[in-house]
Order: C-alpha cells, then sequence, then structure tokens
C-alpha cells in the first residue's frame, strides 16, 4: 500500500494517463481508503485544467505577416524566380 | 525586425535550393502546410521557453530557417508537431549556450523547498475564503490568463517546459522527453517538480497580489 506522499506523486501522471497499470492500481486503491487523496485528486484535474486552458501568448500580427511573406517567398522559390 | 525577416527570408530561399540552384520540392506536404498548422503553438512554446517575446520572435525564426532547412527529413507527416518543437528547443538550447547560459539546468535549490509544498494543503489550512464551499476552485477561479502566465514566467525553463508541453500543448510524457533530448524518467522528475513550483508559484502570487488574505505573510 503506498502512502500519500506517494499518492499525491503519482496524481499527475495518472491524470497525464501516463502512469503504468500498475503503479496506478495502487493509486486507485490508495484513494479507495484516503478521502483527503481524493481531495487533492480532484484539485489536480482542476489545477491540471487551469494550466490546460491558459491561452499560450499570441503571435502578434506584424510577425504573422512577415512569415506569410517569407512562407510565400520560399514557396515561390524565391523573389528572383 | 525588417533586417531579421530578410535574413530568415535569404537563409530559408537558400535552404530551398538544391545544389544545382533548382528549387527542393517537399514531398508530401508544403513547408509552409506544416508551419501553418502548428504556428501559433509553436510561437506560444518559443515564449514560454524564452520567458520573453522579443527574445520568442527570433527563436521562432531560428526555428523556421532550421525546419525548412531540414523539412526534407521529415518523412512522417504526424511527426510534425514533435519534429518542430524539438527543432525549437535545439535553437533554445544553442541560443542559451551563445550567451553563456545552459537551458536544461537544474539549480539543486530550484525544487528541493518546494518539493514538500502541497497547494492543497496550503490553502485548507490558510482558509482564505472562509464562507466558500468550494475553497480549492475558488482559489483557482481567482487566476486570469494574464496571472497563470506570469506564474509560468517565475518557474524554472528546466521544470516549466515538460510541464507546459504536457498539459498545454498535448505531448505524451514520451512525445515530451523525445522534444526535450532527454530521457523518460527525467522527464517524469521534472514534471513533478515542476508541478510544485507551479503550485508554490501560483500560492505566492496571491499572496503577493493580495488576491488572498493570510494569516502570516512571511
Amino acid at each position: 500500500m503506498i502512502d500519500c506522499r506517494e499518492a499525491v506523486r503519482r496524481m499527475w501522471p495518472f491524470l497525464d494517463r501516463s502512469l503504468e497499470p500498475h503503479p496506478a492500481e495502487e493509486l486507485e486503491a490508495h484513494l479507495e481508503t484516503c478521502k483527503r487523496c481524493c481531495g487533492e485528486l480532484e484539485f489536480s484535474r482542476e489545477l491540471r485544467g487551469l494550466v490546460a486552458t491558459t491561452s499560450s501568448p499570441a503571435l502578434p500580427d506584424e510577425l504573422r505577416d512577415r512569415i506569410e511573406l517569407l512562407l510565400a517567398t520560399v514557396r515561390d522559390g524565391g523573389p528572383d524566380r | 525586425m525588417v533586417e531579421r525577416i530578410e535574413e530568415v527570408t535569404t537563409a530559408m530561399v537558400e535552404a530551398t535550393e538544391l545544389p544545382d540552384g533548382t528549387a527542393r520540392v517537399a514531398p508530401g506536404r508544403l513547408f509552409a502546410d506544416v508551419v501553418h498548422e502548428h504556428l501559433d503553438r509553436l510561437y506560444g512554446y518559443c515564449v514560454h521557453v524564452c520567458g520573453d517575446r522579443t527574445d520568442a520572435e527570433d527563436l521562432l525564426q531560428d526555428t523556421l530557417v532550421r525546419a525548412m532547412r531540414s523539412f526534407d527529413g521529415l518523412r512522417d507527416p504526424e511527426a510534425a508537431r514533435t519534429w518542430l518543437f524539438t527543432i525549437a528547443t535545439n535553437c533554445a538550447r544553442d541560443r542559451w549556450r551563445a550567451r553563456g547560459r545552459a537551458l536544461d539546468t537544474v539549480p539543486l535549490e530550484a525544487g528541493e523547498p518546494d518539493d514538500e509544498f502541497s497547494l492543497f494543503t496550503t490553502i485548507a489550512i490558510e482558509d482564505p475564503f472562509p464562507y466558500s464551499d468550494e475553497l480549492h476552485l475558488d482559489f483557482l477561479r481567482l487566476f486570469e490568463d494574464e496571472d497563470v502566465q506570469a506564474v509560468f514566467a517565475t518557474m524554472t525553463p528546466a521544470f516549466r517546459a515538460p510541464l507546459l508541453l504536457t498539459t498545454m500543448h498535448g505531448f505524451s510524457c514520451k512525445e515530451a522527453a523525445a522534444v526535450l533530448g532527454v530521457p523518460l524518467g527525467t522527464i517524469l522528475s521534472r514534471l513533478h517538480r515542476g508541478r510544485k513550483q507551479l503550485e508554490r508559484g501560483l500560492w505566492d502570487y496571491a499572496v503577493r497580489r493580495r488576491l488572498v488574505t493570510v494569516s502570516d505573510e512571511s
């Protein structure tokens, strides 16, 4: 049986679905008996969601326009073609 | 910026030319299509890696030039996202190295103090919203996008990158390991330390901005 410290350590990998089956089963067994860790898992899920839904900095319009221009230039084979 | 773009354009045009002067034709997909599909997220990643928008613009352009040069080597279109982010990481590593810094440095003090910190427990103990039925959720609701971005900016780059790759950009841990060029075990360790640093950063930010009232701010 894993303790709370180890359970907390496994929570984000569990939410990422990157935890191997056996460690995941151990975590689930711990959660069955630990109300506090159930609360922390739900909080971790929400916190992970906060990070996941935070908008990345937007590409500045000026930079986007310049990149479009250079991509078009490259696609057309350069200014001398 | 104009000079920089012209320099990049020249480099990219040169990169598309074969030795006989004819244009290199990328198989299957056009380079521009691949760039268009991932450009916005790639820029966001560049900002997160650099922690600075001006640097991020240069990093993005370095990345596009290097990607153009090696586009012929991209055999699997499905791997384009990992491929572009890997190039961005390598370009960032080169830029940091040129400045005498290391992108992947993990200072000994960076993770240790935060390892025992639990945001969940701290919120429960400090109880910043005494009348709330959703204490922990109310804490997270304090944060707008710019607040979270500000906390990201305070994180150690070596911890921030795995966290954002897996959580914000949707990479698996194995893909993040490939992007960053480190073993899977290293990613898992840095994810844990990054998460702890994020928790500490969110709490410190809330206290510093007086978004919460606590018993002892020291």
